[in-house]
């Protein structure tokens, strides 16, 4: 990536964040939760009126990469990501990404400098934000641990297994 | 009793003024007042009702109008806020925030709803409901744009989001502006209606005080005229007797006293020598003074009996009661050769009465049989047993005389005092209207009455009506059906007890 987009980019970001209304604490200014969280299972949740109900492991990770833009029922595909330090992230990075926090960075940061991705998902700063989140954004799909999930949102099944299925393969090691 | 009849009647005439004024007075200005105060009373009270519904319906429609117009206006802020917090939503890119904004709209439309809701369901007029209705369709078209708006913000298509709320959104929220502020004018007209009410409610209070206070006034004033007509009227009419009375009284003490001044000039002259001459003309002195006497004990009787005197109440025998009459009359009646038809129910029952008073009564009904006699020299005297109009038992002994009657226009009139008949004025009938007068005194003094039924052309029966006397064995004590402690409070006279052995 060459150095120049990437200050833009770099700077429009700073610059966005300026532009907010006073009186709103910036949600990322806050310092990253740790969660001490057993070996349980990673949920995938999208809005409850998305007409989606399961998703092959591949069609996730294409999602997940910005490589599907639109839902069946039109609305934009958007993705939101945990903020770093949640082990939730983690296994998303390890299972669905593939990559590291750094390889992640970059490869967002080229896809939108490019035009190959039209949106960087979502960073969200806890995961009761990111339920609503996913729960206003007709096309928003996101993760969350099983006690986090509630009415407000509709869980995904993965190669048609449920979080709870033995053989579900998305799951937190606790480390 | 030479010093008794030497005392002057003034005293007794001025008692009975003293006392017709009173009577005349005391009562109808106690009803008066009475009367207005009941009336202020009342007034007073419906008036302070429309004041307490007028502060009542002032403090509601205060409340309500406040309270409407506050939530109209934390209404109308909330909907700005839902539309404001949606719109600060594409100041960013940051989801964090987005969620926030799309909280505090969310948060923000939900107080909103709620207050349409509470809205429909206090509305009462059919425009309110009908606006409410429209308002509630309004917000929630309204929001389903606002819920595309957020969600294509926060799917980060802003030209979309932008592009719906400029189509939809903007026109969709004025339509909602616009009927927030219909809501708002239909509570103002609600509280002028409501304040033209209490206006109404309060004018009438005032007619009401201006028609009642006029009312106490001209009732007052017509009420304190005819008192003052009444006694005025009354001292007149008393005046007029007394005047009555004294021509009354000087003529009959003139004529006793002409005659046994000329009697006496006929013995000191000589005209009367021979002892029958003599016999004569001391018989004219004698009778003449007797009925001098007379007249005196009756001015006096009468004074005695105005002044409330104490009787002895007791068991009195009727019979004892119309044998001592009957004595003290004998002479009056022998000298005019009258026969006396008496009639007594045996076993009678004693009365409860003093002999002397009861008697001293039937005699001035005895010599007014007497004096009014038509001719036919007959009286009838009859005692017996009766029901009172309290069904309770009475003792009633009447006079009857011959007479010519008593006219109807005469009648109610015939027991005050000095009154005497046109009729017996003109046919020269000797009196001095007190007979009657003090004979019903007596009797009501004692707890009795007396009643009159008189027939023109037959004649009058004037009878006493007596309480019966019961002895109680048991006790030993003599008590009366009628209610003795009553009698002797109004007639203050003392109950004497005859205990037998």
């Amino acid at each position: 990536m060459p150095p120049m987009p990437a200050l833009l980019v770099s700077l429009a970001v700073i610059l966005l964040s300026e532009l907010s209304p006073p009186g709103i604490v910036h949600a990322a200014a806050r310092p990253p939760r740790t969660r001490n969280t057993p070996r349980q299972a990673l949920t995938i949740i999208v809005n409850k009126s998305n007409p989606v109900e399961n998703l092959s492991f591949a069609e996730l990770r294409k999602i997940f990469l910005g490589e599907r833009s639109r839902w069946p029922n039109g609305h934009r595909v958007i993705v939101a990501m945990m903020e770093p330090g949640y082990a939730e992230r983690k296994t998303i990075l390890r299972d669905v990404y593939r990559m590291t926090e750094t390889e992640y960075r970059d490869y967002f940061l080229q896809g939108t400098y490019t035009g190959d991705i039209p949106a960087s998902p979502k960073t969200l700063s806890s995961p009761a934000i990111l339920r609503k989140f996913v729960f206003n954004a007709p096309g928003a799909i996101g993760y969350l641990l099983a006690s986090d999930v509630d009415a407000s949102v509709r869980v995904v099944r993965i190669d048609g297994r449920l979080p709870s299925d033995v053989e579900y393969k998305l799951q937190i090691d606790s480390d | 009793m030479n010093k008794q009849r030497t005392e002057p009647t003034t005293a007794g005439v001025l008692k009975i003024r003293a006392s017709l004024s009173r009577i005349l007075r005391t009562p109808n200005s106690a009803l008066l007042l009475l009367v207005v105060l009941g009336v202020e009373a009342g007034l007073g009270l419906l008036v302070i009702g429309d004041l307490l519904t007028a502060y009542g319906q002032v403090r509601q429609i205060y409340a309500g109008s406040m309270q409407g117009l506050r939530r109209i206006g934390e209404l109308q802020y909330d909907a700005q806020e839902t539309r404001r917090s949606t719109l600060y939503a594409l100041t960013t890119e940051d989801g964090n925030l987005q969620v926030e904004y799309a909280d505090q709209s969310r948060e923000a439309d939900h107080r909103v709803s709620e207050g349409i809701a509470e809205y429909l369901v206090q509305a009462r007029r059919p425009r309110d409901i009908e606006v409410g209705k429209r308002l509630a369709n309004d917000w929630s078209a309204y929001l389903r744009v606002r819920d595309d708006v957020l969600g294509l913000i926060l799917e980060s298509s802003l030209k979309e989001a932008v592009h719906v709320d400029l189509t939809s959104g903007v026109s969709l929220f004025d339509r909602v502006r616009r009927d927030l502020e219909e809501v708002n004018r239909l509570y103002d007209e609600q509280a002028s209606q409501q304040l033209i009410l209490v206006t109404d409610t309060s004018r009438r209070s005032v007619l009401k005080l201006i028609g009642g206070f006029a009312f106490a006034l001209l009732f007052g004033s017509a009420a304190v005229w005819a008192i003052q007509r009444n006694k005025m009227h009354s001292e007149m009419q008393l005046a007029r007797l007394q005047m009555d009375f004294v021509a009354s009284v000087s003529h009959e003490l003139r004529t006793p006293i002409a005659a046994i001044l000329c009697a006496g000039e006929n013995v000191k002259d000589g005209f009367a020598r021979a002892r029958e001459d003599l016999v004569e003309q001391g018989s004219i002195i004698v009778d003449q003074a007797e009925q001098l006497a007379e007249l005196v004990d009756q001015v006096l009787l009468f004074a005695a009996t105005t002044a409330k005197p104490r009787y002895a109440l007791g068991p009195v025998q009727v019979s004892e009661i119309i044998a001592m009459a009957l004595r003290n009359t004998a002479a009056l009646l022998e000298k005019s050769g009258f026969t006396v038809e008496q009639q007594t129910q045996q076993g009678l029952p004693q009365a409860l009465g003093d002999l002397s008073a009861i008697s001293r009564c039937l005699q001035n009904l005895i010599v007014n049989a007497v004096k009014y006699d038509a001719g036919k020299h007959r009286i009838g005297v009859a005692a017996k047993l009766a029901d009172s109009v309290t069904h309770r038992k009475e003792i009633r002994i009447s006079v009857q005389d011959s007479g010519p009657g008593i006219s109807s226009s005469d009648l109610p009139r015939i027991f005050e005092p000095f009154y005497r008949s046109p009729r017996v004025v003109a046919a020269q009938i000797h009196g001095t209207g007190l007979g009657l007068s003090i004979a019903k005194s007596i009797i009501e003094a004692v707890g009795g009455r007396l009643s009159v039924v008189s027939e023109a052309g037959v004649g009058s029966t004037f009878t006493v009506h007596l309480p019966v006397a019961e002895e109680d064995r048991h006790a030993g004590a003599v008590r009366s059906t009628a209610n003795l402690e009553d009698l002797q409070r109004e007639g203050e006279y003392t109950l004497v007890d005859h205990e037998q052995p």
